[in-house]
């Protein structure tokens, strides 16, 4: 490995000097991320992990660490609702947390929902195997600046056995300000045996703000628990946002996601999933549609490490104009995880000369009593479809527009909440083109 | 022409040379035997390795420079670590890098019995057991008078089938002009140690609108031996013209080297087709994982004008390690590449191997059929990259992957690359990784079938697609090859 | 020729035969009838030896042998022969090439001479002519993209090549059309001869309509609760299964 080179943004994100917490593990796991962070610098593309998404432009600007909020009447609390959701709302705004746009209120039994700057402020002791990770791999440098930068951010848990109905929304907001700004937040969420919840993560912007975001979940879903996660991603064209997810499913444990990958300038996902307990389940379904000159690159890792576990994953990838989608699609069944079944899709669809598709399906298995398959395709759509619309009177431009958006509906074909699921629906018809 | 068959055996180099020299018309010049050559030349590498090996091969200039400047970019380059092997470091200083020629047994009775059960067991004809297992004396003389015969033949059909040696010095103009045009000096890492230091290897040129009149394999099955670690191959085929090229022998070979850094090039011009066949059996290996052959190989075939085609087919059940991912770039419109690939692991194993197909011209197609099979402890990586350029306009590819487990302790990867660019172009990728199934066990076994031949009934017909384009005594021979391989995988 | 007693088996843990006894001499032809999940197609996998079906108590002598401790492809050798309810697919393999490799493995058992591909090509082509099939199943892969009739029928080719001595027809009717069942019936009847025997499993009494059975057996609850003749077959259709379990088990058959 070559020696990481300095570039301004490395130099910008390591200038401000870290603030004590007053919590000695905490202090001591922020600092050893930071002296990761400095000691690897930027991953380049030579770096497996970041092979189709290049940091050499972005790695040439700087970004100022403020703990600064944005004006808070640039943000209309109402126009933060979603359908069908209808649950409490944490929002954050350039990764703080901003109680009068939050809806807290009376929460039901058995959840915790709090901002991260609140519970550090009390006790952090249960926050501590979350907080004091370390991200070793040579991929994760923003994880670790985020490690070592984030003040605030979500924690959020459900008791066991306990259900909670209405949909948890959390917001987070990037708002333009004079400088250009780079935020960390942390979600710490955790869902007790036999616990069930819905989860809504939204990203939006308020103005044209040119920042760096990074954001870190670490999701555990215990024994029996079925956690539903829908992410809408409508960042600002402006905003480089770079995710750290990392799931990991106990015994008989249930996730389903849901991912639509809308906004952005460079954006970028990292999912990880560990299915850790016998017969854990995982559904994902996922779709990017860069257009404009967005570079968008979703990275899922799904590892099988228990007995009897699924995984079934579909992703879909719509590129226009300059966009760029970059998709990885990695299943690794562990040795031992016998009765592993697991499958992964993704289709794409290029719509401009300009654009790009880079994926990268990938199949690393251990075990032998395993069924294990993946497909992937760069393509138009299907020409036998397109002629049966125009030959019933469909007009060529509106055959493909109908096309298209059923290509990318289908994602959202097994999400339960119907109201959210139209409203998802009808965000993604309107970010295609008119064909 | 035989100095592929045995450079320093000088009667037989010399009454051979001259045959070829009177069937080509022209004169043989007899200077560049070398007593060096005798000795070979002490372990090390550096400049004066390089030029000694290019002294000992009797080079022009223009062949030693080029081999200089691979060299110098190789000092440059680190080893690449990004497959998904273990290996333990290789010291390139410790390796001879030209290598004077064993001493071969005289006779099939001083011939390890083990190399001969397998033989047996593939049955390889009894003439060319001796020649296989590198038998000197009666087993070179027959092949000799067979190769004659046949390259009497070729050379009325004008082609030219030589070693890579004598075409450096005979068609001078023919190998500078095709020579690292695919695979340049500097292309990878272990292209650039072979470049810098290949000991010989074979050239084969069909020129304009001829159709090889005889599959070349045959004839290499024989003559195959003492090519060196550092093999290099090129194979022109001008307009229109076809050819069909095997490579390799289904048994495995009596060779003590530890690191092949091969690498092949294939050119073919408008409308011509290549056909490269490959029966990959090096010495996998024992049990337990000790020995065996690395074998580092870069082969790569470029379909340079339209309406070209190139097919890679390989069977690879040998060597300890194998890197390797014979790729075609499609320039030419309307350009074909295909890639059929049956990779078996067994015991400690290691394979990564699959294809690059670059697709440039407009409305060229691939497809790539992989077969992996992992036993025992191996582990066996399919590593592939699709990439539609911008300029692939119409294009099309096709990829299915599948891999077979057979016991517990073995891994299966797949690891495809799609990238594109082109929004009229098309990629489809199929993958699957599972076991034998305990119903087709059971079916085979309740109509009476015994359980090892089971599963090489059912290992072969899943790699059926890949034998069908083998030739079809070669198809014969790696099925044979695949159930010597799996023995003892099963139970 | 068969002689089963007191069989007990258990497939992953939960016991289906529970004490099933029966006796098939050569030349006839016994239909096995009950209800689903009374143990029918684990009687058929028992005889046969597939994996995970776990005898936990008696006794099956075939021919004087112990059967339960021969490997599946012994008992093949020795004319066991089981017609799959659910044949499986083998991409790849030929079909032809499949049967001859079957066929000459059980002769090099037997110490019989194999068949060369001329000696075998003629027996299969007399098979075909007999069972009505097109020879074009024959260049396809092992039951590979058969439909439901043909993969049947091409057991029952299979049984015909292989001539085995106790042919057990697991639910080869279930899934046929009327065409279908009477050309697998007819070819059934075909292969009907004094020294050998048949054990036809079923669910339904159509396919006895056209293979007339020597005994009729009612499985229920992993036992033989009642046998007679081809008058219990009808009986059957006309009251259905209800009301089995109450009937003493009627011991051995035959």
């Amino acid at each position: 490995m070559n020696q990481p080179v300095s570039t301004p943004l490395v130099e910008s994100l390591l200038e401000a000097p870290l603030a004590p917490s007053g919590i000695a593990w905490l202090d001591a796991a922020r600092q050893e991320n930071l002296a990761a962070f400095a000691a690897s610098g930027l991953p380049d593309t030579h770096v497996e992990a970041w092979k189709y998404t290049a940091l050499r432009m972005l790695g040439q600007r700087r970004f100022v660490a403020l703990d600064m909020a944005a004006p808070a009447s640039t943000v209309d609390a109402a126009s933060l609702a979603l359908p069908g959701v209808d649950g409490p709302r944490l929002v954050f705004v350039n990764g703080m947390f901003r109680a009068e746009l939050s809806q807290v209120g009376n929460l039901p039994e058995g959840l915790t929902l709090q901002p991260l700057s609140q519970a550090l402020a009390g006790d952090a002791e249960p926050l501590r195997f979350s907080l004091s990770r370390h991200y070793r791999e040579p991929g994760d440098a923003f994880a670790r600046i985020n490690a070592a930068r984030a003040r605030d951010g979500v924690v959020l848990r459900v008791a066991a056995h306990v259900e909670i109905t209405r949909p948890v929304h959390l917001v987070f907001i990037a708002a333009a300000t004079e400088m250009d700004l780079a935020w960390h937040a942390r979600n710490v969420i955790e869902l007790g045996e036999g616990a069930r919840l819905n989860l809504v993560e939204q990203h939006l912007a308020s103005g044209e703000p040119t920042q760096l975001a990074t954001l870190v979940s670490e999701i555990e879903v215990r024994e029996g628990a079925r956690l539903q996660l829908t992410v809408l991603q409508n960042a600002a064209t402006s905003t480089h946002l770079i995710r750290h997810s990392g799931l990991r499913l106990q015994a008989q444990a249930q996730a389903t996601l849901h991912v639509l990958e809308l906004g952005g300038a460079l954006v970028r996902h990292d999912l990880k999933v560990e299915l850790i307990g016998d017969g854990a389940q995982l559904l994902t379904r996922g779709v990017f549609m860069p257009h404009g000159r967005q570079h968008i690159d979703t990275q899922l890792a799904i590892r099988h490490q228990a007995l009897d576990t699924t995984s079934d994953s579909s992703w879909r990838g719509v590129a226009n104009d300059r966009g760029r989608g970059v998709f990885r699609g990695a299943i690794m069944v562990a040795p031992g995880a016998d009765g592993s079944d697991a499958n992964l899709s993704n289709k794409n669809l290029l719509l401009s000369p300009s654009a790009e598709i880079d994926t990268k399906p990938e199949l690393e298995i251990y075990a032998d009593e395993v069924k294990a398959a993946h497909g992937a395709t760069v393509g138009q759509l299907d020409e036998r479809s397109l002629f049966y619309l125009r030959s019933r009177g469909i007009p060529l431009a509106e055959a493909r527009a109908l096309l298209t958006a059923a290509f990318c509906r289908a994602v959202l074909a097994d999400l339960p909440n119907e109201a959210l699921r139209e409203h998802l629906s009808t965000l993604l018809v309107e970010q295609l083109p008119n064909t | 022409m035989n100095s592929m068959i045995n450079e320093s055996s000088s009667a037989t180099t010399l009454r051979d040379n001259a045959d070829v020299a009177k069937v080509l018309g022209r004169t043989y010049s007899a200077g560049f035997i070398t007593d060096i050559e005798m000795t070979g030349l002490p372990p090390g590498l550096d400049e004066g390795t390089v030029r000694a090996i290019s002294a000992i091969k009797g080079e022009p200039e223009w062949m030693t420079e080029w081999r200089l400047q691979a060299f110098h970019h190789w000092l440059t380059m680190p080893q690449p670590d990004w497959a998904k092997v273990k290996l333990d470091p290789i010291d390139y200083q410790a390796i001879s890098y030209y290598a004077a020629p064993k001493a071969k047994p005289k006779s099939l009775d001083e011939v390890d019995p083990a190399l001969l059960e397998t033989y047996e067991k593939l049955g390889v004809p009894l003439h060319e057991r001796a020649a296989l297992a590198g038998v000197a004396v009666d087993a070179v003389f027959d092949s000799v008078s067979v190769g004659t015969t046949f390259r009497k033949q070729l050379a009325e059909a004008g082609v030219l089938f030589c070693s890579m040696s004598e075409a450096i010095r005979e068609y001078p103009e023919i190998v500078r002009k095709y020579l690292g045009s695919v695979v340049p000096g500097g292309d990878n890492f272990f292209a650039a140690l072979n470049s810098a230091v290949f000991s010989d290897g074979s050239f084969v040129f069909i020129p304009k609108g001829v159709r090889c009149p005889m599959e070349l394999s045959t004839y290499f099955r024989i003559n195959a031996q003492n090519t060196g670690q550092f093999e290099r191959t090129l194979i022109v085929a001008e307009e229109g013209a076809h050819v069909s090229y095997l490579e390799g022998c289904t048994a495995p070979k009596r060779d003590e080297n530890q690191l092949h850094a091969a690498v092949v090039e294939l050119v073919a011009l408008e409308g011509a087709q290549i056909k490269y066949s490959t029966v990959q059996n090096w010495y996998p290996g024992d049990e337990n994982g000790v020995g065996g052959i690395y074998n580092f190989v870069t082969k790569r075939g470029d379909c340079r004008g339209d309406d070209s085609k190139i097919c890679w087919t390989q069977v690879e059940t040998g060597s300890a390690i194998t890197w390797k991912y014979p790729s075609v770039v499609l320039r030419g419109d309307r350009a074909v590449g295909e890639f059929y690939s049956v990779a078996l692991t067994h015991h400690f194993q290691q394979a990564d191997t699959g294809t690059k197909m670059i697709h440039l011209g407009k409305h060229t197609k691939s497809k790539i059929v992989s077969k992996g099979i992992s036993a025992g402890r191996s582990s066996n990586s399919y590593r592939g990259l699709v990439k539609m350029e911008k300029s692939a306009e119409g294009a099309r590819n096709y990829t299915q992957c599948d891999s077979l487990l057979i016991g517990k302790k073995c891994g299966a990867h797949t690891f495809p690359y799609m990238e594109v660019k082109n929004p009229t172009a098309i990629v489809e990728h199929e993958a699957t990784t599972s076991k034998i199934s305990d119903d087709q066990m059971f079916y085979c076994r309740a109509r009476g079938i015994g359980e090892e031949d089971a599963v090489s009934m059912i290992v072969d017909g899943f790699c059926k697609q890949v034998f069908r384009e083998l030739p079809m005594e070669f198809a014969v021979e790696a099925k044979k090859l695949l159930e010597v391989s799996l023995e003892g995988a099963v139970g | 020729m068969l002689k089963i007693e007191n069989l007990h088996a258990r497939v992953a843990g939960k016991e289906i035969l529970k004490g099933l006894d029966l006796s098939i001499n050569a030349g006839e032809v016994h239909a096995i009838m009950g209800p689903n999940g009374a143990g029918k197609s684990t009687l058929g996998n028992v005889l046969c030896g597939r994996d995970g079906y776990e005898v936990t108590d008696g006794t099956v002598s075939y021919n004087g042998m112990d059967l339960l401790t021969m490997a599946p492809e012994a008992r093949a050798a020795t004319g066991v022969f089981l017609a799959f309810q659910y044949p499986v697919e083998i991409p790849g393999v030929n079909n032809t090439y499949f049967l001859r490799a079957a066929l000459n493995a059980q002769r090099k058992t037997r110490g019989e001479k194999e068949l060369d591909s001329m000696q075998f090509l003629k027996l299969v082509r007399e098979k075909l002519k007999v069972m009505q099939i097109s020879d074009e199943l024959l260049h396809r892969a092992v039951n590979e993209g058969f439909s439901g009739g043909e993969k049947k029928r091409n057991e029952i080719f299979q049984m015909a090549v292989l001539e085995p001595k106790l042919a057990i027809l697991d639910e080869t009717d279930s899934g046929l059309d009327i065409d279908a069942l009477k050309q697998v019936a007819q070819g059934v009847n075909t292969l009907r001869s004094p020294d050998r025997a048949f054990l036809m499993i079923t669910h339904y009494q159509r396919l006895l309509d056209y293979v007339v059975p020597d005994f009729v057996h009612v499985l229920a609850d992993g036992r033989i609760v009642e046998s007679g003749d081809k008058s219990l077959a009808l009986k059957l259709e006309e009251h259905g299964y209800a009301g089995l379990a109450e009937r003493h088990p009627a011991g051995v058959g035959a």
